[in-house]
């Protein structure tokens, strides 16, 4: 533990990560702020970027990133009423109606405490259960990890409003993906048609800048018509004694439900702060405001959805299963920087991990005093007219993609998944479990074989090991338990 | 019915049973590499089977839904599209360094950029940047066209 604190301090006198931190964190909000970036899509467009530097410096920008455009999508929810990114969505409820009756510099200080209590909260929170989870993972076999990939996988049903099935079916098409290339006991190729470069398998970062960037590309598109109306904002207010009275249990219950809806994985940011509106309307004594501008409302999603990041962290680092789209991509930067995510990172990189940690603490921090401000300023750059930034993506698309590993086929794959995309989206399918799919394909083919392998191929054996049993069961509960809630719920 | 809500559904049925067809040409290896594991067809084949029966599943859930129809993106989607053709095709005839400035100004035009100083001076700009910070921070060597080779020598 001490062990652990003194890395986690450590990046307090690191001049150089200290202020990498300060520009991610600014680069993050306006990433945030622009409709239609996002984190995820902010991280990956960052992830070739990041190839030269040390581990530590290269998944910081990444948090950094992750934590501060999930905060900074609230201030374009509240000045404009366009979430600027999807976790802000539900801030959008009663942030913009308290905006419109001239108290936007309220609405905007109280999204910002909410935001930082809730992002200090689930870090607290990541720095307890990822090493205890790490214990308990040490014990995992082949057939629990196996099973566990299955209920990540199974998780994948409730990752956007898509419809369960829509998404299981991104999911398995993304695990598909991942079995392009030489397989790994016969080494026969898969899919490759000649392409030496596919031997390997597809290469992640290529297809997360098509699935997220260039698809959000074309969907932009779409929306060239859209006027955003700005409300003037003279400055942004800390919340009153009045304030924090009235919100303090909504932003406590809030942290608790997001940091718990991060852990689980392939949930985010927006399902919990959707989660989290809800329950503070329901445990509220001043529900008629809800809509209205209830800093209850504000303080509820914004908690809730920045407490989610600490939260998506513990599967991503323990268990090597993302939380949510975001951490697919820091995921892949970890990879990327050679760190197995898993339980042997908290053994044998304990310094990076703590310094990992200890620098998405200061990020919040960072978002904090920037939140508070430079809130008006940031809140125009959100006007950048769409014709001149989304050529820029494109540009950091197919140079970022190329730079990855010096080949043309990786803008190709660009391409190709953001059209894939493009089409998923336009129907309804979302594309984070595609992404989350390919990340997890390897992992679910590999631990079946080694499972098969260690029972003499009698498959059903992987019934007896307890654990596995529980991760297959919460697996089938998350497929199939809303249909039976719902079943029951009608006939009662 | 209505043959939109068939499609969706068909298409990946199709892929899905043009995948089965393409694993079952692949080779399969002796008893004594693959021991209790399994061949290299099967995992691939049981995904496909899955998303077979998941397609039956969303079928039904569109027929019973009968979503609205989405409606037809405008010339700009469509537009954006093509372009991403077209810069396939200057990068490998020309230079990625050609193309990239040529799709960013007719991106801006199209989506509706009449400041055409701005839009050129923006497609002119970046690239330069980026290329710069990727050749002399990130030592990256873009791939050979009339521009990289004049500047590589």
């Amino acid at each position: 533990m001490q062990e652990a604190l003194a890395a986690m301090g450590s990046i307090v006198f690191d001049v150089n990560l200290l202020f990498l931190i300060f520009v991610t964190t600014i680069l993050g909000v306006v990433i945030g702020v622009l409709p239609g970036l996002g984190s995820t899509t902010g991280a990956a467009l960052l992830l070739p970027f990041t190839l030269t530097m040390e581990p530590v410096h290269a998944i910081t920008v990444l948090t950094t990133i992750y934590v501060s455009a999930t905060f900074a999508g609230s201030i374009t929810a509240i000045l404009i009423n366009t979430p600027g990114t999807s976790a802000a969505a539900a801030t959008t409820f009663d942030g913009y109606p308290l905006a419109q009756r001239g108290e936007a510099g309220r609405a905007l200080g109280i999204a910002v405490v909410a935001s930082t209590i809730g992002g200090i909260f689930s870090i607290i929170i990541l720095c307890i259960a990822a090493p205890l989870l790490a214990r308990v993972a040490y014990e995992f076999r082949p057939p629990e990890y196996f099973a566990l990939t299955v209920f990540g996988l199974s998780m994948l049903a409730s990752i956007s409003a898509g419809g369960a099935v829509k998404n299981i079916i991104g999911g398995v098409f993304g695990v598909w993906l991942a079995t392009i290339g030489a397989e790994r006991v016969t080494g026969i190729e898969r899919y490759t048609f000649g392409h030496y470069e596919l031997y390997e398998g597809l290469a992640f970062v290529p297809v997360m800048i098509g699935l997220f960037a260039m698809s959000e590309l074309l969907m932009q598109s779409k929306r060239l018509k859209e006027v955003a109306e700005a409300i003037g904002l003279k400055a942004v207010k800390l919340p009153t004694k009045e304030d924090y009275k009235k919100i303090w249990r909504t932003v406590l219950r809030s942290c608790g439900i997001g940091t718990f809806i991060g852990i689980l994985p392939a949930e985010g940011a927006t399902v919990a702060s959707m989660i989290g509106y809800s329950e503070a309307r329901r445990w509220s004594k001043n529900k008629e405001e809800f809509g209205k501008g209830s800093v209850e409302g504000i303080a509820g999603a914004e908690a809730a959805n920045n407490a989610a990041t600490g939260g998506a962290m513990v599967p991503t680092m323990v268990l090597g299963i993302p939380g949510s789209g975001t951490t697919a991509i820091i995921l892949v930067g970890l990879m990327v920087h050679g760190l197995r995510p898993g339980p042997y990172l908290f053994t044998e990189q304990v310094d990076t991990v703590y310094q990992i940690f200890g620098a998405m603490l200061v990020a919040n921090f960072m978002f904090l005093l920037m939140g508070l401000y430079a809130a008006k300023f940031f809140a125009r750059i959100s006007l950048i007219p769409t014709t001149l930034l989304w050529p820029i993506v494109f540009a950091l698309c197919v140079i970022g993609a190329y730079s990855l590993n010096s080949s043309l086929l990786d803008i190709w794959i660009v391409m190709v998944f953001g059209v894939i995309g493009f089409f998923a989206r336009r129907h309804g399918f979302a594309v984070a479990p595609i992404a989350v799919g390919l990340i997890l394909g390897e992992m679910v083919e590999t631990n079946l074989q080694n499972s098969l392998k260690m029972f003499d191929g009698e498959w059903w054996l992987i019934f007896t090991q307890p654990l596995a049993v529980v991760f297959l069961l919460l697996a089938f509960l998350g497929l199939c338990g809303p249909y039976i809630f719902q079943k029951l719920t009608q006939r009662s | 019915m209505e043959l939109r809500l068939v499609t969706i559904p068909t298409i990946i049925a199709v892929f899905s049973v043009i995948i089965i067809g393409l694993s079952l040409q692949l080779d399969t290896s002796p008893p004594m590499i693959v021991g209790d594991s399994m061949q290299a067809r099967s995992f691939p084949i049981f995904l496909m089977v899955l998303n077979l029966v998941l397609c039956v599943m969303l079928f039904l859930q569109l027929v019973k839904a009968k979503p609205a129809p989405v409606p037809l993106e405008g010339h700009e989607t469509w537009g954006s599209m093509i372009l991403l053709l077209l810069f396939f095709a200057l990068t490998i005839t020309t230079d990625m360094f050609i193309a990239i400035p040529i799709i960013m100004f007719l991106l801006s035009y199209l989506w509706g950029e009449r400041r055409l100083i701005i839009a050129a001076l923006n497609a002119i700009l970046t690239p330069v940047t980026l290329f710069f910070l990727f050749d002399k921070v990130l030592q990256i060597r873009f791939p050979r066209g009339i521009i990289t080779n004049w500047y590589y020598g």
